[in-house]
Parts: C-alpha cells; structure tokens; sequence
C-alpha cells in the first residue's frame, strides 16, 4: 500500500463545475493545459502507484482573490465521495478577518484531518502572529500542519517565505504537532534534513518537481545534496512519500523512489507508515 | 462517393497497453453501408499509437517489452523538465518516442462491405502514457 500525501485537486471533476472558477484555481495554482478528471479516472491513475489513501491539500489565499482556489468545502466534498481513500485537509487565509472561525468550522463540522499552508503563496512568515491561531487551533483539535516549504511554481508565491529553516520556530513551540515541511524544502534540502534529524515531531514529503525526470532528482536529493546513508540511517522515520500530483504523474514519482532502491524496511514507512504516524493513526 | 467520420473513446486499464479495437473498426464500416473504399483510423495523441499485430498475449507482451528496450523509462530525456506552458514536469518523452516507432495512423481497403485485413492481424490502440481518456477516429472514404 501507499499513501499520497501530496495531491492537490485542482482538476478534480467533481469541484471543477463552475468553469470561470475552475480558470482562476488555474492561473493562480499555475496549471494549464490539462482537463479536470472524474474520480473512477483519478482512481485508476493512483492504481498505477498502488495508492489507496491521498492526502487532499486545499489552496486558500482569498485576501487576495476574493476565493480560495480549493475551499474546505470543495475538500469536504471530495471526501464524502471517497471517505475510504481521500484524507482532506484545511486551510484558511489568516490576513481574513474571520480566518480561525473558519478553520475552527473546517475542524469541528467538516471534520478534516489536518492543516495545510504555503506561506510563500500567503507572503507571510511562519511566526506572522496571526498564524498562531491557527497553531493553536491544531493543538486543540490535535491535527498536524502541511507547511508547503522550499520553492512553489503557484503565481505570486516568494520561496523566502517558505525557507525550511524559517520554520523551526514552529517545530520547537508546538513539540506534540506533528509538521511535514514538503518537497524535502527544494532547493534547501540539507536544511530540511537537519530539521528532521532534530526534532522528532518533524516530517517531509517526496513531492519532488522541479529539474529532471524523476529518476534524475531523486537521485539528486537523496544521493547527492544528502549524505548516501541519510535516509537508511537517520530519518528514515521522517520521510513521507508524496507526488505533487497534478504537476507530476504519482506513478512516475514513484518510479523515481523505487530507482533508489531503500530497504524494504525503509520503503515501507516512506510508502505508508510514516504517513499513518503523522496522521497519529495506528498503522 | 460517402465520407464517414467516427471519433471513439478508449481508456486504458494499465499505463502501457495494447487495446484491440478491429471490431469497432468492423462495425462502423457496417454501419455506414459503403462497399468498397478505404479505411483511415487515427489516434487524436502525440503519446498513444495505431498499429496492427498478431492478437495472442505472447506477442504483445513482446511488442511492449520490446518498445520498451528500444525506449527505456529512465534515459535522460530532453523532454524531462519544467514545462511553463503546463506548470508541469515533462515525463511522458518514451510516450512521444514510442508513438513514433508505430505511428498514429493505419490504413486499409474496403471491398465488398469487408475490412481487408490479414487472417493473424488485428487492430489496436496503443496506450504509451496512461491513463486517459484517449479518442481516435476512424474515417472511411467510398461508396
């Protein structure tokens, strides 16, 4: 089995109706070309991968345009489609004024499992005051947190707000949340590693896009920009395999983890375990 | 002197597949009613193909691990980077390599209302970048 951790939306069929909408999640996410998929379709294509649960992130950045790309009930209702396979995650704009309420809403009646945020695309700092609301509205509820870390392809996102060191503040003021810092934080991976080795409520995700096909990056982040013996020896707990589907086809993604050839041992928490452990489930 | 345009749909279950389609192919002459004349079909894809084969497990296990030698998965491909007209990254280049190697297009007679076609030859959509949702044509010219 596998989990996803890293799959936004976007063309999801069932929230792609309104075609004005559907064009600006698009311009602002920065995908184009592509076509919205049904489920049966999108369940099939994770097959590919042996996928069988997918973290669902929402993209919520309406101080500025007015709605979020992904609400929390676009989320909500993919997972009452597929309650079985689709994990849902929150999000809220924190620069809105009722921006807890409506995380506090996400939590309480539609019952998603987790926080999402790309401060790069917010341009906000991970410390921004305003954000520890939501903090503390993750320890309440006990969810953890998908910070996007490293570069993001979305329009008018800065990476400097989304450099992997800038958030361990997070990691050391909310110790019993767990926080994945996806991408592996590209371009800034040893920072992102040295975050993982620390802290023990500290995670990240495969969801590796950038230069190259996936043979040639993988091979990049974990055999080059990281010491060979890394992952088998020091955070193999931490790592999570996720795609960053739609920019990358999840089976290709994980053709490009199968080339590194983990112990099994290792590939079955990166595959699954790790995920279940974050999410604070028993596996 | 008729001309017949049918556009099909096809989905793969697997990412590389070889999916027989001579019977649609069969059933559209019929319907159209044209005796004698010729027979286009053609993928609408840049990564899929049409070609025509020996229908048994044997030998399309061979064709698609044979493309596969030809074009394997984990060569450095130009086409492998970060696409800005997509927002997304190229992978399918031994899709576009293996279209190449059997075309997107197969053509054959029409005579008396029958598909000319070998006794051992079948049809098929080939499927290099699944899955999607894939459409190809067939187009008969006649009367």
């Amino acid at each position: 089995m596998v989990i996803d951790t890293h799959v936004r939306p976007a063309l999801f069929a069932p929230i792609c109706e309104n075609g004005e909408a559907f064009q600006k999640r698009c311009d602002n996410m920065n995908y184009h070309l592509m076509k919205p998929a049904n489920i049966s379709l999108l369940k099939k294509q994770f097959g590919l991968a042996d996928i069988q649960k997918v973290f669902l992130l929402p993209s919520d950045c309406s101080y500025h345009t007015g709605t979020a790309e992904i609400s929390n009930d676009d989320i909500a209702k993919l997972v009452e489609l597929e309650p079985d396979m689709f994990i849902g995650f929150a999000s809220a704009d924190p620069r809105n004024r009722n921006a807890a309420q409506e995380l506090e809403r996400a939590f309480a009646d539609l019952k998603l499992s987790g926080l999402y945020l790309n401060t790069a695309r917010l341009q906000i700092s991970p410390e921004d005051e305003r954000l520890y609301a939501f903090y503390n509205l993750c320890r309440k509820y006990g969810k953890p947190i998908i910070f996007h870390a490293g570069l993001s392809l979305e329009t008018n996102a800065l990476a400097k707000y989304a450099r992997p060191a800038d958030f361990e503040k997070i990691l050391y003021d909310y110790p019993d949340i767990n926080i994945c810092l996806t991408h592996v934080g590209w371009p800034w991976v040893q920072e992102t590693a040295a975050l993982l080795m620390k802290y023990p409520n500290a995670y990240t995700n495969t969801a590796l896009m950038s230069f190259d096909g996936p043979y040639q990056i993988f091979h990049k982040v974990f055999r080059e920009d990281m010491g060979e013996l890394w992952v088998e020896h020091n955070i193999a707990d931490k790592i999570m395999f996720g795609s960053d589907s739609p920019r990358i086809r999840p089976v290709r993604s994980k053709r490009g983890l199968d080339s590194l050839n983990f112990t099994e041992e290792t590939r079955e928490k990166i595959d699954y375990r790790n995920a279940l452990h974050f999410l604070g489930r028993e596996d | 002197m008729q001309f017949r345009l049918k556009e099909n749909s096809v989905c793969a279950e697997k990412e590389f597949e070889l999916i027989k389609i001579t019977s649609e192919v069969r059933d559209f002459i019929a319907e159209t009613g044209i005796r004698n004349g010729i027979c286009y079909i053609i993928s609408e894809h840049t990564t899929t193909g049409i070609t025509v084969n020996e229908s048994l497990p044997c030998v399309e296990k061979d064709l698609l691990e044979g493309l596969d030698r030809l074009v394997p998965e984990d060569y450095p491909y130009n086409h492998n980077h970060y696409l800005p007209t997509y927002g997304t990254i190229g992978g399918n280049a031994p899709g576009h390599l293996k279209s190449l190697l059997t075309g997107i297009c197969s053509v054959f007679p029409v005579v008396n209302g029958e598909l000319m076609l070998g006794h051992a030859a079948d049809i098929y959509f080939c499927e290099y970048d699944g899955v999607k949702n894939r459409h190809y044509m067939i187009y008969i010219m006649g009367e």
